[in-house]
């Protein structure tokens, strides 16, 4: 391997034709990130005209009560989702992973896993509203009118087959002697679960959580949907402000929300590097959905 | 003994899939059920006292048949521009790019991916802006006459779409190359195959999977996406999600809206399915055409 990379010239002009357009693309796929975080600091009155540098618009984010409680709820939803989305993913990955390859149940449940990402979002959406407003209305279910507690599940719902299938693909990797080594030593199911499976899992269960958080801060068109006033998360707020005219307090939170997004991705590769991953695999972890 | 213990991890996962038979399919179910109502009155979003099939042929109008004509070409153009620009790329990050560096170039694809999807396409909105620094930039060195008109039109939306889907088509094309693998590149090189050869017989075959992974991950949530048209594409809308959504936002006839929905599904399964088979059909030709099977490489 190391021969041919030797023996490949470097100057070679399919070689630098590849390499100008891997560097045209990273450029295409950053510049609206890093427009918006220049634009962030634009003292003017709209998003878009730039009148000059300043910090204006962070000081006037904290300082608009809206702004504060529909990035709380964003935060609150993404924190809700993220943990019942593992904890589901988990049970499910591990169940997928542990059951007869090519049974009917395994054969379901991955089907009904499937449909949940291959349904566009927008069908997705305007299914939940009549669903939540039926249970929660019609039937009387009280919590489901509560905001916070549709976001929660309807963001689960969008995540919990990544979570399912990146647990999957972990387990499915590691064979399940260990396991049954400890079932022979005599450990409980519930010890062996919680000593062996569970360790083994790990870093797919962080990825899974890290996904299914970033994947719930990111929802704008089923949280549009079936949102309770009251519990707008931010991007539905973004999404809103669109037909008044965007402000660029939007940029600076969206700047804010970045950086966040970026530390919690950076904890999670930390936290996979502390298990035997190598970079690569771990970045391949996080793209596994 | 081994019975016991399928049964217990199938137990395991019931959790999982009573919470997605309860929260999807039933509300799948429930909106395919509207989809045979009517809207009673004004002031009510639906009745399912009567059933028949009126809302479907109510949906298949004009106005629906023509987005949906519209959807489909900005997303069979864009699924196919995202190809266009993410083989070359894929292949430059898993072959050419210095190992040392890939981790790296993996984890800046994936930062936009991360990025909220609504953010990134205001970006754009900034951008392409009449009197934005790209406007200004381009009349400055004489590209253009007046201000730049891009936004609000569907070349934006096209745009819009390439860019907010890329990430997900050059990742499985990453990793599809990435493990077809070098020792075959080099093994069809040194039995004398020049690069164009190898490139459409060795290296594309192989990527075939990450290729059709790609696409549907791409093409499928374009087609039901309302957001890049509604920022990039202004008011008057042309892409199918906006129309569904305006049924039950603004139009409040749910029984119509689900019966869009519906079809919105049956289409894009439809859309999905002939690409399959056009697909299947190549590969047969291509198959027969070329008698070099590659005994082993499915495997």
């Amino acid at each position: 391997m190391r021969e041919s990379t030797q023996h490949r010239k470097r100057r070679d002009p399919v070689h630098i034709a590849l390499a100008v357009w891997g560097v045209l693309v990273f450029i295409f796929l950053f510049l609206p990130i890093i427009v918006m975080i220049a634009y962030s600091f634009n003292t003017g009155r709209l998003l878009a005209s730039w009148e000059g540098f300043g910090f204006d618009s962070y000081l006037s984010a904290i300082d608009n009560p809206i702004i504060r409680g529909s990035v709380m709820t964003s935060l609150g939803a993404a924190f809700g989702a993220a943990i019942l989305s593992t904890v589901l993913g988990t049970l499910g990955g591990i169940a997928l992973a542990r059951s007869r390859v090519g049974s009917l149940s395994v054969l379901l449940a991955t089907g009904l896993l499937g449909i949940t990402l291959f349904t566009p979002e927008i069908v997705d959406a305007v299914s939940m509203l009549p669903w939540f407003v039926s249970l929660g209305t019609d039937a009387g279910i009280a919590p489901l009118n509560n905001g916070m507690v549709r976001l929660v599940i309807a963001h689960a719902v969008l995540s919990v087959a990544v979570v399912t299938f990146i647990v999957r693909a972990r387990m499915q990797g590691l064979d399940a002697s260990l396991e049954e080594a400890a079932a022979d030593l005599y450990a409980t199911p519930v010890k062996r679960f919680l000593q062996i499976t569970l360790p083994v899992a790990a870093p797919a269960i962080w990825a899974g959580a890290l996904m299914s958080f970033t994947l719930s801060l990111d929802n704008t068109i089923i949280s549009s949907f079936i949102q309770v006033p009251g519990s707008t998360p931010w991007p539905v707020y973004i999404f809103s402000a669109l037909r008044v005219g965007l402000r660029p307090e939007i940029a600076a939170v969206s700047t804010a929300m970045f950086l966040l997004t970026l530390f919690a991705l950076f904890v999670v590769a930390m936290v996979l590097r502390r298990s035997d991953q190598s970079p690569e695999e771990i970045a391949k972890t996080l793209a596994a959905a | 003994m081994k019975r016991k213990k399928i049964d217990g991890a199938t137990a395991l996962g019931f959790p999982t899939w009573a919470f997605v038979v309860f929260f999807f399919i039933m509300p799948l179910l429930l909106v395919l059920w509207y989809s045979f109502g009517y809207k009673p009155d004004l002031f009510t979003a639906h009745s399912n006292d009567i059933l028949s099939l009126d809302r479907y042929a109510e949906a298949l109008d004009a106005t629906f048949i023509g987005t949906f004509w519209n959807t489909l070409k900005i997303g069979v153009i864009g699924t196919f521009l995202c190809l266009i620009i993410a083989v070359p790329f894929a292949y430059w990050m898993a072959v050419k790019l210095d190992p040392k560096w890939r981790a790296l170039a993996l984890a800046l694809v994936l930062v936009p991916f991360w990025t909220n999807f609504l953010v990134r396409t205001l970006g754009w909105q900034i951008i392409l802006s009449p009197r934005g620094f790209l406007s200004d930039f381009l009349q400055n060195i004489g590209l253009i006459d007046g201000r730049l008109d891009i936004l609000y039109t569907q070349t934006a939306v096209q745009l819009g779409v390439v860019y907010n889907y890329l990430p997900l088509m050059i990742l499985p094309l990453y990793v599809a190359i990435d493990r077809a693998g070098r020792p075959l590149r080099e093994a069809s090189a040194d039995l004398g195959a020049n690069r164009i050869r190898t490139l459409f017989q060795v290296t594309l075959p192989l990527a075939a999977p990450g290729i059709a992974a790609g696409s549907l991950l791409v093409f499928i949530p374009l087609m039901g996406d309302y957001i890049t048209a509604s920022v990039l594409g202004g008011a008057q809308g042309n892409m199918i999600g906006q129309l569904v959504a305006s049924q039950f936002n603004t139009a409040q006839n749910w029984a119509l809206g689900s019966a869009m929905a519906v079809l919105l599904m049956l289409f894009i399964g439809v859309a999905v399915g002939v690409c399959a088979l056009v697909a299947l059909v190549i590969r047969y030709f291509v198959r027969r055409s070329r008698r070099v099977v590659f005994l082993g490489g499915a495997a």
